[in-house]
């Protein structure tokens, strides 16, 4: 083996075992994005879109067990069977969007013809978009029914399908975020801190007591938080499709691309840092100056839309902002890698700027 | 006996105007135990670091087993082992698994339970650098410098902070790293430790060697300067009473 690589090898298994070994570090850094997205999992779990409907079945016959199947396969229904009285009630609390009663003599037969009849529903007309849309469905549920009883042919018919790009809900816009958020703070935090506290306690300087010249020791360290990163947003993609019902919309592996190329940058302002400062009390509030004002105002928790001009023209050209936006685009609308070109020119430029700067301002003592 | 290490009109001068090093010579020969001694502050650790290229040198020359060191710092660095003053080590590794990475920087292989029974802690062998002592980490940290199996070994204040009996424990350790024929180069306060393991010590001040010589030469002219002891030197010294009450063996 080259005595390079062996070096490298050597490095990169040290560092690798240094990081496992810190139970408590990892813990956290999965323990507070975990958090976010719970939060806002179960926030946006609560405000649920299906429309609540009130159910009364007064009759029994083979007609209406099919009319309530089908109700029941709507997805956007949330279906309860209730008394009438109860179902008034909730109607008037604003619980239910929608009262469906079924007459007794629905869908019964006298002398082979179907006997007139019809479902009564009732709406909260403070409410009146899911209530309408729900009794559209009904409306289309029992006029299908209606023609099979009357055996009369359709003609016309509308034809849909669902797209999932437009069913997405906050917690689809939010996990994007946190993502590039958790990205963003293991490059810097993580690197920085660790990284300085080798350097104060003086054990870089013995690495430079060997023929190995530490620089080694950096690749090493940003191969193994590259692998940490990924496999941490790996863990937030399970967690957030697992019990929260993430839409990945794209192609997971544009999604690892763009996140490889932000834990670079990351990754590289941290190097910055940890080789500029001298020892941990200077790592934090430089740390601190260039993440914050990217994790408010990077649109990672709420749209940038609602910024003043100069601020959105500004904050732009953040480097968070190009990761969240391509991480956002590719999860939420399936955009592919060529069709990011300004995301991917910033990040690249950011690429530079951030190893170049890195470069000049690194002290190895 | 044949010279190892030269350094000729070695001069270290920093950016503030500071002459931390005022062109100092000398010699060290193979296989013999150098000291270098000093206050604080004299330029001791300065001329180590430059010596090892750790620190680069302002002016003058440093041949080392034949190689200039500032034309090939790497290759310098593959023969020699240093200890620095202050032993730091990676964080959550084991004391083997350190041997090991060390031993795989330097390209050589290593039997890190030999090496570390060689320094008496082989029963420590699996555990991290934070749990030893101070005696224990400066003996392991000798065993860092051991890995390849250097020419010349450069320890810098290896017993500073440590009780008599870590002191001596190492002293024996040095000593046996002189029997397999490697030179050491080490720096100290303690002017007892310099008399028992040295050869020949450098005494230096603000920069400059003041005398060089083996301890007894040095004491020998003294003494003929007509110098007197302030007080009728004893022939034991607290020193020996206190390990004659609390042992030789270690404590830590």
């Amino acid at each position: 083996m080259n005595q390079n690589t062996r070096s490298l090898l050597a490095l990169t298994k040290a560092s690798l075992k240094m990081y496992y070994r810190n139970k408590g570090a990892i813990v956290f850094s999965l323990l507070i994005p975990i958090a976010l997205l719970s939060i806002f999992g179960f926030l946006s779990k609560g405000r649920g879109t299906s429309i609540q409907i009130g159910l009364t079945n007064h009759a029994s016959g083979e007609v209406s067990k099919q009319f309530i199947e089908r109700l029941k396969s709507v997805k956007a229904f949330n279906i309860r069977e209730i008394t009438e009285e109860e179902a008034a009630a909730e109607l008037g609390k604003g619980n239910i969007d929608l009262q469906v009663i079924v007459p007794e003599n629905f869908g019964t037969m006298e002398s082979d013809k179907p006997l007139a009849s019809s479902i009564q529903t009732r709406f909260n007309s403070a409410k009146p978009q899911s209530g309408q849309i729900a009794n559209l469905a009904i409306v289309e549920i029992v006029s299908n029914l209606d023609r099979q009883l009357t055996h009369s042919p359709s003609v016309l018919e509308v034809k849909s399908e669902g797209v999932s790009t437009n069913n997405l809900g906050y917690f689809d816009f939010i996990l994007p975020g946190i993502l590039s958020m958790t990205i963003m703070q293991l490059g810097i935090f993580g690197v920085a801190f660790s990284f300085v506290a080798m350097k104060a306690s003086g054990a870089l300087r013995r690495i430079q007591a060997t023929p190995v010249h530490p620089v080694y020791f950096v690749f090493a360290q940003a191969f193994v938080r590259l692998l940490v990163t990924l496999a941490n947003a790996f863990i937030l993609i399970a967690v957030g499709t697992y019990f929260f019902g993430f839409h990945m919309v794209g192609s997971y592996f544009s999604f690892a691309m763009v996140c490889i190329v932000g834990i670079l940058i990351f990754l590289g302002i941290g190097f910055a840092i940890a080789g500029w400062a001298k020892d941990e009390t200077q790592v934090a509030p430089v740390a601190n100056l260039i993440q914050l004002p990217m994790l408010l105002l990077s649109g990672i928790f709420f749209p940038r839309d609602g910024f003043p001009s100069w601020l959105k023209s500004i904050t732009d050209y953040f480097p968070l902002t190009y990761v969240s936006h391509s991480l956002r685009k590719i999860a939420n609308e399936g955009v592919s890698l060529v069709d990011l070109p300004v995301d991917f020119i910033g990040m690249g430029v950011w690429l530079v700027v951030v190893y170049v700067f890195a470069v000049r301002v690194f002290k190895w003592e | 006996m044949p010279v190892i290490l030269e350094v000729i009109n070695l001069t270290k001068t920093y950016d503030n105007d500071v002459h931390a090093v005022k062109g100092i010579s000398f010699s060290v020969n193979r296989g013999e135990v150098f000291g270098i001694l000093g206050p604080n502050g004299a330029g001791k650790t300065t001329t180590l670091e430059m010596i090892e290229g750790l620190r680069s040198i302002t002016s003058g020359d440093v041949i080392l087993d034949g190689i200039k060191t500032t034309d090939q710092p790497y290759l310098i660095k593959q023969r020699i082992g240093i200890q620095l003053q202050s032993s730091a080590f990676f964080q959550n590794l084991k004391l083997t698994e350190l041997l090991e990475m060390f031993a795989d920087l330097y390209g050589s292989t290593i039997n890190p339970l030999e090496l570390l029974a060689d320094v008496g802690l082989k029963d420590k062998a699996h555990f991290l650098v934070k749990k030893l002592s101070g005696g224990q980490k400066q003996r392991f940290s000798i065993a860092t410098t051991l890995v390849n199996r250097p020419v010349m070994v450069f320890l810098d204040e290896p017993t500073t902070g440590l009780d008599p009996q870590a002191r001596r424990n190492l002293w024996d350790l040095i000593t046996q790293i002189k029997s397999r024929g490697t030179t050491v180069i080490i720096t100290t306060h303690y002017m007892e430790e310099a008399k028992f393991l040295c050869d020949r010590v450098a005494i230096m001040d603000d920069g400059k060697i003041v005398a060089l010589d083996s301890p007894d030469q040095l004491i020998r002219q003294l003494l003929s300067r007509g110098f007197k002891p302030h007080t009728e030197v004893p022939p034991a010294t607290l020193d020996d009473v206190f390990i004659d009450l609390t042992g030789k063996t270690l404590r830590d």
